[in-house]
């Protein structure tokens, strides 16, 4: 909490908090995690952000009735000192673990296209001083950072072009073109892709137009929604449906089908800008874990060594030596987790209005 | 103070610890061979040639291209063996052509050769795939003494150009999509040698996985304009209308298509509207002299429209007896069709399936000369 004591997050900063956050990786192989809809999920990303809209509305909702405490201070009000504690510290896990899989994808993704002759553990390291630089800065540095990327990032859109040109929109019918268990599969699989905006439960009370907030997490959480909408629907007119199944990163083969003469492999390009996204959204997980260590541990706080320690942790989590496999379950798991921190909040809310005159602020 | 005795002891660390690191592994750019060509011929159901073109660029060697050839099961197994052979490191990010003979096509499982390369981040989206005549083998091998190299040669001649519009530059991406969509089966353009040149003298179509039959160009260039090319290739037409035998040249300049389905598939019934504009660039025949007022044209116009929708419609009719549908004229009624699309499906329609064809020509000039 190095600088920011006070309210520092004006409008812009909301708003590109909640948009840059959600691009994280997720994105990326959004087509393919939705593939069990087939040709119907272009409109799925659309369904999300209504998802997204209730859901933030719960957030915010809560969030005005705890104007100056994150959901860790909300817990322990809420449901009395341990087992707020206890739920804070699962919680602090999970956005380890969280950030962990992100990165560790990101890495998978260089791994197998960019650098494939090499280990993964410079540039994680990399990766993380990066990480450490942007979160000691606190989220005023984190929201600025976020609107930099967008403007940095946000023109490689235009490298869909071609993939335009050249797809089908016929493939967008008939609509509604699928059964219910296809429609449950694919919410599992595909929500995990736009997590992100629940952040705003934590770096609430650093908002300087509270009463505004969820206006402007709006805006942030439609434009990424948008987003998702444009890649779902040009990778439905590009791609047969079995392509939509097998090729993991759509995006990039989305690129792949530029044609300039002068580069060859335009979704190079792609892949190193897509770490702004991933830095993004892994240093407010990161910012919000060491808020939750802070809160926790309370006797000194003007100190940054739980940064370095969740760092630590991160960095041992990706490059740890147990299988892949087990990764890869411990990963899915938590995106799995995201989704329960997604409901929390009306968890909370319901917990709130029982006991309304004990926890009055 | 700490400060400066941390900076000291983190440069020393750091220059006694350069000793630690190893050697450097990475290849160095003259030591990449960068695969231009592919080629696969059928030995049998388990065993493949692959032959592979790198371009030499060190001005001591006789020519200009390096060959590879080598007998083996697996593409990558084969690629491993070459480098046994080669004084470079393969890489295929510069691939720009796979050759597959006619054999393979029609036996060989040419799919997972394709598949394989698609997998591959490093293969760019620009490889286009060919299928030919005999042995690709020695179309690689070949000489050319009038062109720069082998590789320049095939890319061109491969790549899109007006003349050659019938050919549908299928790429590895476009490859995939077609074959592993149901309402598409692929087309690929096949190229034959002749002496010292090569030709692209037809397209091959496939049924599912495996070659079924070889087109005309003319043939070709239906199912381009039924699956929307908008540019075109110029348009021969014999024409016996009642003026004796005429001939004729269309350079076509825009093509569009739209096609109406009934949107059932148990009777399938699709009209297909086809306009075509162009310049007649040459006329041979009775009418010669005639041609030079707009009911004249116009008249010619309507001939032509006859003429055409006999041509494509007994050529649709054949595809249609083949149970094939490279134009993905199915794709007009998936898109009214609730549940999974199968490739059965596919076959089962196009074998039902009425056409009837609109065809509008229209001539928009002659030249300059009256």
């Amino acid at each position: 909490m190095s600088t920011t004591n006070g309210k520092v997050l004006n409008r812009y900063h909301v708003i590109f908090l909640a948009q840059s956050i959600m691009v994280g990786t997720g994105i990326l192989s959004l087509p393919q995690k939705l593939s069990s809809m087939g040709y119907a999920q272009t409109f799925m990303p659309l369904l999300f952000g209504l998802l997204a809209t209730l859901t933030a509305f719960a957030m915010v909702w809560l969030c005005s009735k705890f104007p100056n405490d994150d959901l860790f201070r909300m817990n322990e009000k809420l449901l009395g000192k341990w087992v707020g504690r206890l739920i804070n510290f699962l919680i602090i896990i999970q956005f380890i673990v969280f950030s962990a899989g992100i990165i560790s994808n990101y890495m998978h993704l260089i791994q197998s296209t960019a650098l494939q002759e090499q280990t993964i553990t410079l540039p994680v390291l990399c990766f993380l001083l990066l990480l450490i630089y942007i979160v000691s800065g606190g989220i005023k540095s984190i929201a600025r950072f976020s609107v930099m990327t967008f403007f940095i990032t946000i023109w490689i859109i235009y490298f869909t072009r071609w993939a335009i040109e050249k797809g089908d929109p016929s493939h967008f019918f008939p609509l509604f073109n699928f059964t219910s268990k296809e429609f449950f599969e694919a919410i599992k699989q595909g929500y995990f892709s736009i997590l992100g905006y629940e952040l705003i439960l934590f770096y609430f009370p650093f908002i300087i137009d509270q009463k505004k907030a969820f206006r402007h997490s709006l805006i942030g959480i439609w434009i990424s929604i948008f987003l998702c909408f444009i890649t779902t629907a040009i990778s439905v007119m590009y791609y047969s449906e079995w392509q939509l199944k097998r090729v993991e990163f759509s995006v990039l083969n989305l690129f792949k089908a530029g044609e300039f003469t002068f580069i060859e492999r335009i979704d190079i390009i792609g892949i190193t800008l897509w770490v702004f996204l991933i830095l993004s959204s892994v240093t407010a997980y990161v910012w919000c874990a060491k808020r939750g260590v802070d809160t926790l541990f309370t006797k000194k706080k003007k100190q940054n060594y739980p940064l370095y320690v969740i760092t630590i942790i991160i960095f041992v989590i990706i490059r740890m030596p147990f299988s892949r496999e087990f990764q890869e379950k411990l990963f899915l798991a938590s995106n799995y987790v995201g989704y329960l921190i997604v409901i929390w909040p009306v968890f909370l809310i319901i917990i709130y209005t029982l006991r309304k005159k004990q926890v009055q602020v | 103070m700490r400060k400066k005795r941390l900076c000291i002891i983190s440069f020393f660390v750091l220059v006694l610890l350069v000793g630690c690191s190893r050697k450097e592994l990475k290849v160095p750019l003259e030591d990449v061979g960068m695969v231009d060509s592919m080629a696969f011929d059928y030995i049998d159901e388990n065993q493949m040639k692959l032959t592979v073109a790198i371009p030499q660029y060190s001005p001591e060697a006789k020519k200009n291209t390096q060959i590879f050839s080598i007998t083996t099961d697996l593409v990558s197994s084969g690629i491993v063996e070459i480098e046994k052979q080669s004084d470079k490191k393969i890489v295929f990010n510069q691939l720009r052509v796979v050759l597959v003979n006619e054999d393979f096509a029609r036996k060989g499982d040419i799919r997972k050769i394709i598949q394989h390369l698609y997998r591959n981040a490093e293969v760019g989206n620009k490889v286009l795939i060919a299928v030919v005549k005999d042995n690709a083998e020695a179309i690689l091998k070949a000489d050319y003494p009038d062109k720069p190299s082998i590789n320049f040669y095939l890319n061109n001649l491969l790549e899109p150009s007006i003349n050659t519009a019938f050919n549908p530059n299928t790429n590895i991406h476009d490859f995939m999509y077609t074959i592993t969509n149901p309402v598409f089966d692929t087309v690929l353009p096949f190229i034959e040698k002749r002496g010292e040149k090569l030709e692209v003298n037809g397209v091959a179509v496939f049924k599912g996985n495996r070659m079924h039959e070889l087109i005309k160009p003319e043939e070709a260039l239906v199912i381009q304009a039924l699956s929307g090319r908008k540019n075109l290739a110029p348009l021969h037409l014999d024409l016996n209308a009642g003026h004796g035998e005429e001939k004729l040249m269309i350079d076509l300049i825009e093509s569009t298509v739209k096609k109406v389905s009934n949107k059932n598939i148990e009777s399938p019934k699709l009209t297909i509207f086809l306009k075509i504009k162009g310049t007649l660039s040459e006329y041979k025949g009775e009418r010669e002299s005639q041609l030079i007022t707009t009911e004249s044209i116009s008249e010619l116009e309507k001939d032509v429209n006859k003429q055409l929708e006999k041509n494509i419609g007994e050529f649709l009719e054949r595809l249609n007896n083949m149970e094939v549908d490279p134009a993905g004229l199915s794709e007009e009624f998936r898109m009214y069709y609730y549940g999974e699309w199968t490739t059965e499906k596919t076959r089962d329609l196009i074998r039902k399936l009425d056409i009837k064809l609109h065809v509008e020509t229209s001539i928009i000039s002659t030249g300059t000369l009256k």
